[in-house]
């Protein structure tokens, strides 16, 4: 887990809408979360040598795309767990073999994401 | 309670949108975050939700009048208010996004004017059942904070 107690969560998805949805999901749990809006700065939130203990990916989005900054982030040998959250359902292998650890269809839904959090053990 | 008459009616509302599919289970996922995070959530959502959605059915209208129209950008745009109005539970508005998708991935352009038009009528017919919910939803606050 990263430093801190605190579960950390990075949200990148282009949009603004989802991101708000997953941010209200996440904070009955009181998790430190950070936004970003494509691939590119989600990279560089790790570069800057910020850590999370798991990162919502989306992934169609501007600037690269979410297999792409999967693909990059496991290539930098970060260990943080990443679920692929998209509506493309052709792209699970793409992403699982680009190194997430789990693929869910959108809209999330609070269960959804429960599941997912259990199975990381991030619930007490 | 002063309020009763109001909530009857906002329930009638709401079961009216998910009778007529404006509205699906992804609604009631929102619905019951607001039951957690406190009163607010929903309205900013669906608030957030109709700006962004008038945002980007404009820029289609936009993409689509271009004497040469970029279907990619089109279909980009298409596909992020699919993902919002599925996000937000707006059913017939998402199932309109997949069959513009579809025209524009076959570069159709009559098809997508004819996909905007339709577009923009479900959506304008959702934002104002989502404008008689929220202004039900802030009378009921009002009288019940009294």
């Amino acid at each position: 887990m990263a430093s801190s107690q605190v579960v950390k969560v990075l949200i990148v998805d282009d949009d603004n809408f989802t991101r708000r949805i997953y941010k209200t999901m996440l904070f009955r749990f009181c998790f430190e979360i950070t936004e970003v809006e494509d691939g590119k700065n989600a990279i560089q939130q790790f570069v800057d040598g910020n850590e999370y203990d798991l990162v919502l990916m989306d992934k169609h989005m501007p600037n690269m795309d979410g297999v792409e900054a999967t693909r990059t982030l496991r290539g930098m040998g970060i260990p943080v767990k990443i679920v692929a959250i998209t509506d493309d359902a052709s792209s699970k292998d793409t992403f699982m073999d680009a190194g997430a650890n789990k693929f869910l269809l959108k809209p999330l839904t609070f269960s959804m994401l429960t599941d997912i959090l259990k199975s990381f053990n991030f619930l007490n | 309670m002063a309020s009763a008459p109001l909530k009857a009616q906002l329930t009638d509302l709401l079961n009216s949108m998910f009778a007529m599919d404006f509205l699906d289970e992804q609604f009631k996922e929102l619905q019951m975050l607001e039951e957690a995070s406190g009163p607010g959530f929903l309205a900013e959502v669906v608030t957030l939700f109709c700006g962004d959605a008038e945002r980007i059915i404009s820029q289609l209208s936009v993409l689509i009048n271009e004497p040469v129209v970029d279907f990619g950008k089109v279909d980009a745009n298409v596909h992020q208010l699919k993902g919002s109005s599925s996000s937000v539970g707006a059913k017939r508005v998402a199932l309109v996004c997949v069959k513009f998708r579809n025209v524009c991935q076959e570069n159709d352009k009559e098809g997508c004017i004819a996909a905007l038009h339709e577009i923009r009528h479900e959506f304008d017919e959702l934002h104002k059942k989502f404008q008689t919910m929220l202004q039900l939803e802030q009378q009921i606050q009002v009288l019940d904070s009294k």
